[in-house]
């Protein structure tokens, strides 16, 4: 799609000119795509050039450094004590030789059971005198898996460790070289705390988010590709063992099971597009109506605004989890809203809020909208008194109706302020466990899905139906964990495009 | 495995002399961990003190009780055997799982013995996997009746599903039974029609096989009277006691729900077996799962101390202790002598159940899955139009359950290079149902692949016994491989199977 000039595109009217933004925004998307791939591509690039530097001068310095240089590259430190920099050598040594004991006393044994997760299951003797069997456990696939990669990070550590203390030689020689001093082991102590002072303060927090947040979150990728169930969970029965990319295989197949169950992933798609469609209108009725709320609040003459306020404001006082199951159970069959409306005669029978797949999808997110739009009235109250009161003075002289200043002034403006609000949100709903699950459970089921990972029902989302999976008959973490990893797709893609489409992020200096 | 065992029985019944042995070994101080429901913690501590005191081996516990119902603890178990309990409860459906996780120790010779002889022969199943026992029996009481409300429902029509459904109808009041969500009752009309499913597993808990006859005539009757039901709009899936309290005229759940609904009910609490439903002028009385709590020990690494845990595992199990319960809780027992105790006969719950008995069936071993693929059956029933939705509602299950399990004498795999296959991926399972089937084999340098049970796709056993037609092929045996049979000749085949034996023919 050709891009028009200025004049051309003002020369549209008005459906043409979105037809046309929404072209250009479709049209950009391969290169858009494509541009990610060349950012990967260069990162890739410059990765490999800057590994190559690093050889290339760790083999110079090993070339033109002197003896104590050289020793060093074995016994690390060596040349920083004995240049004198003493405190500086025994951190090294000291790192290098607790590196070599774990690696020898338990790092050496994790790292060579990690390609196999493990040789030995638990074994099983019987005593005849004591008329007992008793087990004994051997390898730990769990642990393997585990250690295995801290062990890994450690490696990593260690070689970045001896890369700087290589440095530290070279840098030691030029300084000695142009005549200047080195710092002695007290200039250290004190650069921590005050020109290294950052490092000093960030070495806890890194440190906790690498083995907290980092090492859980790759050890559950790594799930995805072993056969880590409730049958292997590899320790007291058996052991499991990598599959490489089988689980996705299941995951993906559009193999239908025998005889006319639905395949893998015919499940996958209809629960991910409903997924979606539920973050959709959860999110944006939500917005819109906690907006119009907030507004018919803010109206010049409405009376006992605060009281209307507390009103709306009491309903987050009280906690989701009571208030989601007592709804759930007063649109139940034989619930307060059916019981009420068959003694008023208005219908024979009870309505099948939560047994009809299309009911139950239109009630939670009726439901949704009753929970969600005290927080949004709360939220987009404050926003609405900051919009300038000049603006709607003048759109009202020039003649604007009611919707033309909505549309012109207020929504411009919330959107601005509350798009990367909008955005989270969206994503939060997207793994809106609490609502689903407490709510309908997933119900009502959908008979042909498929049945090897648990029940999946109609108002299932990812989220809920991971939890089935891990908590049903079979306990399966492989195919949880690679559900987790395609969510995680799924939002990261939604997030960057939208991200990136939002006024907020292009054009950082409207309303100021 | 048989022969050992044997050989381990008949050496353990030549060392019951070791019994006094055992005594001077097994002596000592244990800290042991105990989870029961909560409503048994006070009590169990009692026991287990009254244990310390009587014990004749010289064994006391310092037992931490804590209170961990039978619904979590498998679930808490399975995530951390080594953390677990060392004594636990759990509801018999969960046996497998444990039995799979290793969360269960094996129970000895002698041990195995006296459970067999005390408890009932459906309880002493619910704790056997393959030919081993791997539990205590604790309770046989989980199974299910009718309670309804005797303002709204006659006396007379309590035999009679349709007539109860009209009755509910008329009164604008509800027939909660559980059927859309739990297969545990709405197997309740298989069993009716004498349909079956029953599965057997191996001496690791895993499930080898299963004969499962809800998709036949039988199971097609079956759905007609549950489409009666589920078709009612006054038709309420719930077991709750609660219901009544809610407009609820009938509640079938079982006797935990006791208290409770004669609480709400008062005088008007009626209690019977469930109803008879009519189809094509037959009457079929509704069956009902009968099952069970078992009571597991943790294996144990030290002999010593399994030994100790296992003999308060048989204390806490046997007759003084399942009297003092039903007494405290009114849990009904599994030792048979307990059971012909006249107390126990006249508790009204359990003489429902009791009412109830001959038309139910022991629980058994059932696939985990398999709750959750039967329990969608009566969404399908509501969902069908006619005769063929029924049958669809049947294939439905039925296909599913073989997709996952071997299906023994019901379906075959054949993989190979016949009909252009080539790989793995290109399977194809051929059910009994489906008759014969024709392979053309093409000329090739390799004429072979295999005919396997499904769901033996890479294991140990694979399936062959070729009865007629051996000549036209080469038998590779048991040992597969890749293959189990290769074909002598190009050519087109029949390839008939009864179930048991294949027969291949040449066209």
């Amino acid at each position: 799609m050709k891009q028009y000039s200025d004049l051309e595109y003002l020369r549209l009217s008005k459906g043409g000119k979105l037809l046309y933004k929404l072209g250009r925004f479709f049209t950009g998307i391969p290169r858009a795509v494509g541009n990610v791939f060349l950012k990967l591509w260069d990162l890739l690039k410059k990765g490999g050039q800057g590994i190559g530097r690093e050889c290339a001068d760790i083999a110079s310095t090993f070339a033109h450094g002197d003896w104590k240089t050289k020793i060093s590259y074995f016994i690390m430190g060596f040349g920083n004590i004995a240049r004198g920099q003493v405190l500086r050598g025994l951190l090294f040594l000291l790192f290098e030789a607790v590196f070599i004991f774990f690696m020898v006393n338990s790092g050496a044994y994790w790292l060579s059971m990690l390609p196999s997760l493990g040789k030995q299951g638990p074994t099983e003797e019987y005593n005849f005198v004591l008329d007992t069997y008793t087990t004994k456990y051997h390898d730990n696939s769990f642990q393997i898996l585990l250690y295995g990669v801290l062990t890994i990070f450690f490696i990593i550590a260690f070689i970045y460790t001896w890369r700087v203390n290589v440095r530290q030689n070279k840098i030691a020689e030029q300084i000695l070289k142009s005549g200047k001093k080195l710092k002695s082991g007290k200039d250290d102590l004190r650069s921590i705390v005050d020109d290294q002072f950052h490092k000093t303060l960030l070495a806890l927090p890194l440190t906790g988010i690498l083995i907290f947040t980092v090492l859980p979150i790759l050890f559950m990728i790594l799930v995805a590709f072993t056969n880590y169930d409730g049958t292997h969970n590899g320790y007291t029965n058996s052991l499991f063992t990598w599959v490489g990319l089988d689980n996705f295989n299941t995951l993906l197949s559009w193999e239908g099971g025998a005889g006319g169950t639905q395949s893998y992933a015919a499940t996958f798609g209809e629960v991910l597009l409903w997924t979606l469609i539920w973050a959709f209108f959860a999110t944006f009725t939500n917005y819109f109506l906690g907006m119009f709320v907030a507004m018919a609040i803010n109206k010049k003459g409405i009376k006992f605004k605060k009281g209307w306020r507390t009103i709306l404001v009491m309903t987050i006082a009280i906690p989701q989890f009571i208030s989601l199951l007592y709804v759930s159970k007063m649109f139940a069959k034989n619930g307060i809203v059916n019981g009420f409306l068959m003694d008023m005669g208005w219908i024979q029978t009870a309505l099948p809020f939560w047994e009809d797949a299309t009911w139950a999808r239109i009630t939670v997110i009726l439901i949704n909208i009753w929970i969600g739009i005290p927080y949004l009235m709360l939220i987009t109250t404050g926003i609405l008194m900051n919009i300038p009161a000049d603006l709607y003075e003048s759109a009202r002289i020039d003649g604007a109706s009611g919707w033309q200043q909505y549309r012109k002034i207020t929504l411009p403006y919330m959107l601005f302020v509350t798009g990367p609000y909008l955005l989270t949100s969206f994503t939060g709903n997207i793994n809106n466990f609490n609502v689903i699950y407490l709510l309908t459970g997933g119900a009502p089921t959908n008979p042909a899905a498929s049945s090897a990972a648990g029940t999946v029902g109609y108002t299932d989302l990812l989220i809920t139906w991971l939890f089935k999976i891990t908590t049903g008959a079979e306990s399966q973490y492989y195919l949880a964990s690679v559900i987790g990893i395609l969510v995680f797709v799924v939002i990261a893609v939604i997030s960057l495009v939208v991200y990136n489409l939002m006024p907020s992020i292009k054009n950082e200096e409207d309303f100021r | 495995m048989k022969k050992l065992f044997a050989i381990v029985l008949a050496l353990a019944l030549a060392l019951s002399v070791c019994a006094t042995a055992m005594a001077s070994e097994i002596a000592g101080t244990y800290d042991i961990t105990v989870w029961v429901a909560e409503k048994a913690v006070e009590l169990t501590k009692q026991q287990i003190e009254n244990f310390n005191k009587t014990n004749e081996l010289g064994i006391t516990f310092n037992a931490t009780v804590e209170a961990v119902s039978e619904a979590d603890s498998a679930t808490q178990m399975i995530t951390d055997v080594e953390a677990g309990g060392d004594i636990f409860c759990f509801a018999q459906d969960q046996f497998a799982r444990l039995v799979q996780a290793g969360a269960l120790a094996k129970l000895g010779a002698r041990a195995s013995e006296t459970v067999t002889a005390e408890n009932d022969a459906g309880t002493v199943a619910a704790a056997t996997s393959g030919d081993q026992l791997y539990a205590y029996p604790l309770t046989s009481d989980n199974g299910y009746f009718m309670y309804y409300d005797k303002s709204i429902i006659p006396e007379e029509d309590v035999d009679s599903l349709e007539k109860l459904i009209a009755d509910c109808e008329a009164a604008q009041k509800y027939f909660a039974f559980e059927m859309q969500s739990s297969a545990w009752y709405n197997a309740s009309f298989f069993f009716a029609t004498g349909c079956k499913s029953e599965w057997t597993t191996d001496n690791d808990g895993n499930f080898i096989s299963v004969n499962d006859t809800f998709n036949s005539p039988a199971g097609l009757i079956a759905v007609k009277g549950m489409k009666k039901l589920v078709d009612s709009p006054f038709h309420l899936s719930s077991s709750q006691g609660s219901e009544f309290a809610s407009n609820a005229a009938i509640v079938v759940t079982g006797t935990w729900s006791f208290e409770e609904i004669k609480g709400i009910l008062g005088d008007n609490m009626g209690v019977t077996d469930l109803p008879s439903f009519e189809v094509d002028g037959q009457e079929y009385h509704l069956g009902s799962f009968n099952g069970c709590k078992l009571m597991g020990v943790k294996p144990q690494v030290d002999a010593v101390k399994g030994a100790a845990v296992a003999q308060l595992a048989l204390y806490l199990t046997n007759f003084d202790c399942q009297m003092e319960r039903f007494n405290a809780l009114a849990w009904g027992p599994s030792n048979v002598k307990a059971q012909a105790d006249e107390a126990v006969q006249a508790n009204p719950g359990l003489a429902a159940l009791l009412k109830q008995a001959p038309y139910s069936v022991p629980q058994g071993q059932i696939h985990g899955s398999w709750w959750d693929i039967a329990k969608v059956i009566s969404d399908d029933v509501k969902e069908a139009e006619d005769e063929a939705g029924l049958q669809a509602a049947l294939d439905n299950y039925y296909n599913k359950i073989a997709s996952l399990f071997t299906l023994d004498n019901n379906a075959l795999l054949f993989v190979g290079a016949w009909n252009g296959w080539n790989n793995a991926d290109d399977t194809d399972t051929y059910y009994l149902k489906d008759g014969a089937v024709t392979l053309e084999v093409p000329q090739s340098d390799y004429m072979g692949g295999r005919i396997v049970n499904p769901g033996k796709w890479d294991s140990d056993k694979g399936f062959l016994q070729v009865t007629e037609g051996k000549e036209l092929i080469q038998d590779l045996g048991e040992d597969i491989g890749d293959n189990n049979i290769v074909f002598l000749a190009p050519g087109t085949y029949t390839v008939t199977w009864d179930g048991a034996a294949i027969t291949i023919a040449q066209n």
